[in-house]
């Protein structure tokens, strides 16, 4: 049976709880045999994440993050998986980027135009994945990647030469007008952090109250099934992973608007909120309520791994190594735990 | 002292949650050996297999293997220990050839190599050696459920298997593919190896079995010799009651066609299409059969008609409304209800509970949703409904369809499919797998079908079957439609020598 196939609701506790605790335990080693102090560690981790002065950056931290998350988990539900992420997401933030530059509208006006322009960019972008498997048979694993590449290297070239703002000797683009950013909520947060709130309870709504949110579960948990149902399962293609990129477009604009008001060449990719994201998607199989909350996980993990590196000498690659194990452990258990039937 | 049995369950139970499987069973079978299993759906059959067979765990009990007591944390001890098991859902890679399957595991080698010759020549001897036809060069995804079936049960033959277990091996096979295994079977029993056998047919297990074990409700009822008993005591021990085996039904009043296929199409990969030209109607108000040995298109020509594949060439007509090359969703919407022949790989969803799958192809219309928004209370209410009205044995209409037994995952699907009420119904191999009492009923449904005044297309490998309930008959060999026939012309043999590719002599 597919690992995704499951829809026990919430993060099918047992299995992800207990990788989380045996990647604890393994780091604790590392920290330990790296002759640190593996509770210190995690304390501090614990603190510079969810301590309440702290809290905001986590959220701040976890706005993209969590983005990402749910860009990754709407085509994992149905079975396809979308590595083109980054992709989608620069193409979004150079349009949000941009737009307020080239439209001389009303700020919230603009700031809006760019929102939905960055979602429609990404979104058709990531459609092109999903069309080449419908007419060529490219494997979407590999054309949502390979698409990956070339729009990332446009975009930083754009951002290098022709958008960028001589005034400064960076390769970024001129900042975005006042009117359209983000307006600030509190201290570091911004309107994204609502935005992907809404959008987080919008897709687990349309997975578990809607038709297309149901036709999506059943590919995922057969396809055959589905399509003998009456699912047009390349149409579904098209819509799964025009949403997706939709979600990372939108994330990249938020990013731009919310934050940095102007496109900073690699400024979006360092932090890779894509890989992030996929791997809470996985955690929690798609099913979209936990990965939203696998992706908190792994937002708070962040974050506290920068406090670790602040407070302690253990280095923040840490947090990136825990996440990792977590994964890995549920991976072997899909694979080898897999029993007969 | 006696020699200790082949193999031996003591007192093993098996429980699922709240749910007992096997209640305390006792089983023993000698070598040489041919034991039927039998009882009805979700009986626990399968479960004990599976336990003999190292696939799970006993709760409790002991098994025991010429008197040693086995403790298999696996398949693969079992099939060390020389145990063999063809499984009611198929286990094959879809993608390799027949006899990479074959081998699988357990190739022969030259150094550090697989001698790609020398086991492709062994699985085809094996396929000779035991009238089992396939290629053994074919890819395994594109052969149909029965050709599939063969392959398992070379698996254990090309293992030696010493013990063999077979979950409903005849299922899918054609009578003469069926009195072709009974013979392996034979061989083998008679080169001293031990068979246990689960089958829902009272004339097999009659025909090859010397005794027979029944369960009910999770125990052992019944252990019987077949010398000394009769099909209908089986049957008792089996429901507690008398079953009719006699399908019994009325003349039919057939009336509008409602369902045309005309030059029907559909290109091989070869030069040979694996359907060429059909033609035919089923009206209104009649059941017509579709015989052919499994791998004579009967699988693509469905799927052709029901929207799941192209066809190259021709037209296909369903209540009046012209289908040819539209989607599945449109055969649906012109009123096609289908049960496909593989109800675990197109039929189910296994990893959805039972409310998720009984929903599907209702989902888009009220009562289960209006404006793309599901009625979940609506959900759960219709699959309870079904689940009671088809008496599908499972712990809750949340539990995934995954637990069912092979019986009561078959009854799940066609209570769904039966429930769309469609002008058109083509019910593919029907009662695969079903015990005697649901056979009963689902027969009764489909008869209630056609008295209603639907359009019935029944293909089944069984002949029985299709001579019981159609009143009209198709042959399929090699692509074509060579004969169509009313009931009253047809006859087994008849049918088995058209099926063969021969014309009958009339
Ligand atoms: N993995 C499982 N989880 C929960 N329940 C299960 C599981 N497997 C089997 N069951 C339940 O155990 C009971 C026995 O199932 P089993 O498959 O052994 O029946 P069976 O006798 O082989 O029936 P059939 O003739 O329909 O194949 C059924 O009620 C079934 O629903
Ligand atoms: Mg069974």
């Amino acid at each position: 049976m597919s690992v995704l196939a499951n829809f026990g609701g919430v993060l099918r506790a047992p299995p992800a709880l207990v990788a989380i605790g045996v990647a604890v335990l393994v780091g604790g080693l590392l920290v330990l045999v790296s002759g640190a102090d593996p509770l210190q560690a995690y304390a501090q981790i614990v603190v510079g994440a969810l301590w309440p002065q702290n809290l905001p950056d986590t959220l701040n931290w976890a706005t993209p993050l969590v983005g990402m998350t749910l860009a990754a988990a709407i085509p994992l539900r149905g079975g396809m998986i979308n590595l083109g992420g980054d992709g989608q997401l620069v193409i979004g933030a150079l349009v949000g980027a941009v737009a307020p530059l080239v439209a001389p509208l009303p700020g919230p006006i603009a700031a809006a135009l760019a929102l939905l322009g960055a979602g429609l960019a990404g979104g058709l972008y990531a459609a092109l994945a999903a069309w080449g498997e419908i007419r060529f048979r490219v494997p979407m694993l590999i054309s949502s990647l390979l698409l990956s590449y070339p729009a990332v290297g446009i975009v930083s070239y754009l951002v290098r030469f022709p958008l960028r703002d001589t005034t400064t000797g960076l390769p970024q683009t001129a900042m975005v007008p006042d009117g359209a950013r983000l307006p600030i909520l509190i201290g570091p947060l911004n309107m994204g952090v609502l935005m992907i709130v809404v959008i987080a309870a919008l897709v687990v709504l349309v997975d578990r109250r809607t038709v297309i949110g149901y036709e999506l579960r059943m590919r995922g948990a057969n396809a055959r099934f589905a399509a003998y149902g009456g699912v047009a399962l390349g149409r579904q293609a098209l819509g799964a992973m025009f949403s997706s990129g939709a979600i990372a477009g939108l994330v990249g604009a938020i990013i731009v608007l919310g934050g940095q008001f102007r496109y900073i060449d690699d400024a979006l990719l360092s932090p890779a909120y894509t890989w992030s994201g996929l791997m809470a998607a996985l955690l929690a199989q798609g099913e979209p309520a936990g990965a939203v909350l696998a992706g908190l996980f792994f937002a708070a993990l962040q974050t506290g791994g920068f406090a670790m590196q602040r407070e302690t000498s253990v280095p923040r690659v840490l947090t990136l190594v825990l996440q990792s194990i977590v994964i890995l452990f549920l991976a072997v258990r899909g694979g080898l735990g897999k029993r007969e039937r | 002292m006696a020699p200790a049995p082949e193999l031996e369950a003591i007192g093993v139970v098996k429980r699922y949650g709240a749910l007992l499987a096997n209640d305390h069973i006792d089983l023993t079978v000698e070598s040489g050996e041919i034991l039927a299993v039998m009882g009805e759906n979700g009986a626990g059959k399968s479960t004990l297999m599976s336990l003999l067979y190292g696939l799970q765990r006993p709760d409790e009990g002991r098994i025991l293997l010429r008197g040693a007591e086995v403790r298999f944390s696996s398949a693969l001890d079992a099939i060390a220990a020389g145990m063999g098991m063809v499984h009611q859902a198929f286990k094959l890679f879809d993608s390799l050839t027949v006899w990479e399957n074959v081998v699988f595991g357990a190739e022969p080698r030259r150094g550090p190599f697989i001698d790609r010759r020398a086991a492709r020549a062994q699985v085809e001897s094996l396929t000779e050696a035991h009238g089992l036809r396939v290629d053994p060069d074919a890819i395994v995804g594109a052969l149909s459920v029965g050709v599939r079936q063969r392959i398992e049960i070379l698996k254990a033959l090309y293992r030696r298997a010493r013990v063999l277990i077979l979950d409903e091996p005849t299922a899918v096979l054609t009578p003469q593919e069926r009195d072709g295994l009974f013979a392996v079977m034979r061989r083998l029993a008679g080169e001293g190896r031990t068979i246990l056998f689960v089958t829902h047919k009272l004339h097999e297990a009659m025909a090859i079995a010397d005794r027979v074990t029944v369960l009910r409700d999770a125990r052992v009822v019944a252990r019987m010799r077949t010398s000394q008993t009769t099909q209908s005591e089986i049957v008792r021990a089996m429901t507690g009651r008398n079953v009719d085996l006699q399908i019994s039904r009325g003349v039919a009043a057939a009336g509008a066609p409602l369902l045309e296929v005309e030059g029907l199409t559909v290109a091989g990969a070869g030069a040979k299409p694996l359907v060429e030209g059909a033609s035919f109607q089923v009206r209104a108000g009649e059941i017509v059969g579709l015989a052919g040995v499994a791998g004579n298109g009967q699988t693509e020509l469905v799927e052709a008609l029901t929207g799941l594949r192209v066809p190259d060439k021709g037209a296909v007509r369903v209540a009046g409304a012209t289908l040819t090359a539209r989607d599945v969703a449109a055969h649906r919407h012109a009123g096609l209800a289908y049960i496909p022949e593989d109800r675990v790989a197109v039929g189910a969803a296994l990893g959805a509970d039972a409310t998720d799958n009984l929903a599907m192809g209702f989902h888009r219309a009220a009562p289960l949703s209006h404006r793309g928004l599901l009625n979940v209370a609506a959900m759960v209410k219709r699959a309870r409904e079904l689940i009671a009205k088809f008496n599908v044995k499972i712990a809750s209409e949340r539990a995934l369809a995954g637990s069912l037994s092979g019986g009561n995952l078959q009854k799940m699907v066609v209570a769904r499919e039966l429930s769309h009420e469609a002008p058109v119904l083509i019910a593919e191999q029907p009662t695969r797998g079903v015990d005697i009492g649901a056979i009963e009923f689902i027969h009764g449904q489909l008869i209630a079908e056609r008295d209603i005044g639907r359009a019935v297309l029944l293909v089944s490998a069984e002949l029985t079957e299709i001579l019981g309930l159609s009143d009209r008959i198709l042959v399929m060999y090699e692509g074509r439609i060579v004969a169509d026939m009313a009931r009253s012309q047809a006859s087994e043999e008849k049918l088995g020598l058209l099926m063969a590719g021969r014309t009958a002599a009339s």
